[in-house]
């Protein structure tokens, strides 16, 4: 039922899970990541394609697109993140919509994008789907090791703290803009990284890749799978991405039952899959 | 060449549209503080109950291929009827994706995952019984056939059903301002947007309310489908949804739960789209969420919006 090429996209749906994790950590509610998705993997398909033909590439090149990635993500990420982290819930929630369209739209119809159709032909550092398992695998586990590590950390606690309330927090002392600014910024990276990724497992790359869609999608990976620890997330984007996969056998009818489930997720699961009370319960995992 | 009239008048047709969307959101918000993101889906619907009850037929790739109401109503009734339609599903939205959160008192923005997740539901739904082709409307549809094709307004030559798109959302939009002005239930609907615990107290029925709303907020997205259906086509069964993304820019503009706001940030929307040169028609869509972006930041209030003050 799960092959290694249905392994990969799970895997890439926990990594976005993970992004769009970081801001609600910190009580924002943030859409933006399919933007940030879809210019890393612009980026990695316009290198990677320009003046080469080759149908492969070696994985040091596509560390460095991932290192360039992430520059330009954290770049674009301070620039938009300054003026919109000033709004809040709802409000963040549309500007960072009209973010992702205003990427989509850019990406269509720049000049050197492929306007619809796309680019093709990305070449691939792996020849089998084996290699993307252990490669976004790692990654995956390397953010996994990281979110644990930094459980304690200040940063962190000030995000919690300003997710519970924001104006106690302020008058704590934390810097609420500065650590709202760097979770918005260690979403873009996380999702401009997996755009590289993915760009070159897909082989190919248009602008519907980052579309309103994928930030509904990535947004039911955390409500679902619980927005309480990182691993709600990984879990909600790991069997979010494989149900409609596994649903496959009943055809036409998977999308609606796709839709019913998030529909009916946050009714029945208000709290995500993983809560604190499970976490509790597991005992090594305190939230 | 079109003259400039010609440009104006389409873009008050479809900013008309627009702001017919943008009070679908607004009179949701205005109640109960949320966005309904099933709204692009009920737009969706309306346009496709709109073609089957003018006798349309359903495409090869539909769940019955050929088949089709045994009646074709005339364009006005087909309209009202789908609107209604359209009203009576988001009422069963609410009850589905806003009624459970809210008993159990939950987290707010819970219900723009579950509206999210019906609009999901609705829309392939949709794609499952008439299809993922395009329909173009029944040509000559009963009550339409004897007008003609275009007129001539000042030397223009303008679309019939542009003028008549124009006239029925202007007709809509001041009858739902009137109503929500003069009537008893809609003043009710205006004092649960002010303070729903003072109302309840005065004795105004707020669950009723909160219904009445997505009846009438469905209505206005059903009646635009049904319109734009009529105008260019139904795309497919998302076709509702850039609408719907767009009528939210809308709201934003005119300011979160203005009634006024919503109609001038509709027609303002409509006439900049209109205003874009050809040559630039790909960026079109960018344009509104340029102009939401610009109006979040510089003035999150919106034109007409009233400033919030935050509650601590």
């Amino acid at each position: 039922m799960i092959d290694n090429g249905l392994l990969v996209q799970m895997i890439l749906g926990a990594l976005l899970g993970l992004s769009v994790y970081l801001p609600m950590a910190a009580g924002q509610l943030s859409l933006a990541t399919p933007a940030f998705y879809a210019v890393g993997g612009t980026l990695a398909a316009l290198l990677s394609t320009h003046g080469s033909s080759q149908s492969t590439i070696s994985l040091w090149a596509v560390l460095g697109e991932m290192l360039l990635a992430a520059g330009l993500t954290a770049g674009l990420a301070l620039l938009v993140g300054l003026p919109v982290l000033r709004l809040r819930g709802i409000y963040l929630a549309i500007a960072t919509i009209a973010l992702v369209e205003m990427v989509r739209v850019a990406i269509l119809n720049l000049p050197f994008t492929g306007g619809a159709a796309g680019i093709f032909g990305i070449p691939q550092p792996f020849q089998k789907p084996f290699g993307y398992v252990l490669f976004s695998g790692g990654l995956l586990a390397v953010c996994g090791w990281l979110f644990q590590r930094l459980e304690a950390s200040r940063l962190v606690r000030s995000m919690a703290a300003i997710r519970d309330d924001e104006l106690a927090s302020r008058c704590m002392g934390i810097h609420t803009t500065r650590v709202k600014l760097t979770a918005f910024v260690a979403s873009a990276v996380l999702a401009g990284i997996t755009g590289v990724i993915a760009a070159h497992y897909l082989n190919t790359w248009n602008a519907r890749q980052g579309s309103f869609d994928v930030a509904i999608t990535t947004l039911a990976f955390v409500i679902l799978g619980g927005s309480r620890s990182w691993l709600g997330p990984v879990l909600g984007g790991l069997l979010l991405t494989a149900l409609p996969e596994l649903l496959r056998p009943v055809g036409d009818l998977r999308l609606v039952l796709f839709g019913l489930v998030i529909l009916l997720g946050p009714v029945f699961f208000p709290q995500g899959l993983i809560t604190p009370t499970l976490l509790e319960r597991l005992g090594r995992w305190k939230p | 060449m079109d003259t400039l009239l010609q440009t104006l008048l389409n873009g008050a047709a479809s900013g008309g549209v627009y702001a017919l969307v943008a009070l679908g959101y607004t009179l949701i918000f205005s109640v109960l503080g949320v966005i309904n993101f099933a709204q692009g889906a009920l737009f969706s619907l309306g346009g496709y109950l709109t073609y089957l009850l003018l006798g349309g037929k359903i495409g090869v790739n539909g769940a019955l291929p050929g088949w089709g109401l045994p009646i074709a109503l005339p364009f006005w009734l087909a309209l009202l009827l789908a609107a209604l339609g359209s009203g009576v599903v988001g009422l069963l939205v609410e009850r589905i994706a806003f009624a459970p959160l809210r008993r159990r008192g939950a987290e707010p923005l819970l219900s723009l995952i579950t509206s999210l997740g019906a609009g999901v539901v609705l829309v392939n739904l949709l794609q499952l019984l008439m299809g993922a082709e395009g329909y173009a409307f029944p040509q000559g549809a009963a009550g339409l056939a004897h007008l003609p094709d275009s007129l001539l307004l000042g030397g223009a030559r303008i679309r019939t059903i542009q003028v008549l798109l124009l006239a029925i959302s202007a007709l809509a939009v001041a009858s739902l301002s009137l109503w929500l002005e003069r009537s008893r239930s809609g003043k009710a609907m205006r004092a649960v947007a002010e303070d729903p615990t003072t109302a309840t107290l005065l004795g105004i029925n707020s669950v009723a309310v909160v219904r009445l709303a997505f009846l009438l907020s469905g209505m206005l997205a059903g009646l635009g489908g049904g319109l734009i259906g009529m105008s260019v086509s139904l795309a497919g069964p998302y076709f509702g949804i850039s609408y719907g993304l767009k009528g939210l820019a809308v709201l934003v503009l005119g300011g979160l739960g203005s009634v006024p706001g919503a109609i001038v940030g509709g027609l303002v929307m409509g006439l900049a789209e209109a205003l874009i040169s050809s040559a630039a028609s790909g960026w079109r869509d960018a344009l509104a969420f340029a102009i939401l972006f610009a109006v979040l930041v510089l003035r999150p209030s919106g034109l007409l919006g009233r400033r919030q003050l935050e509650k601590v």
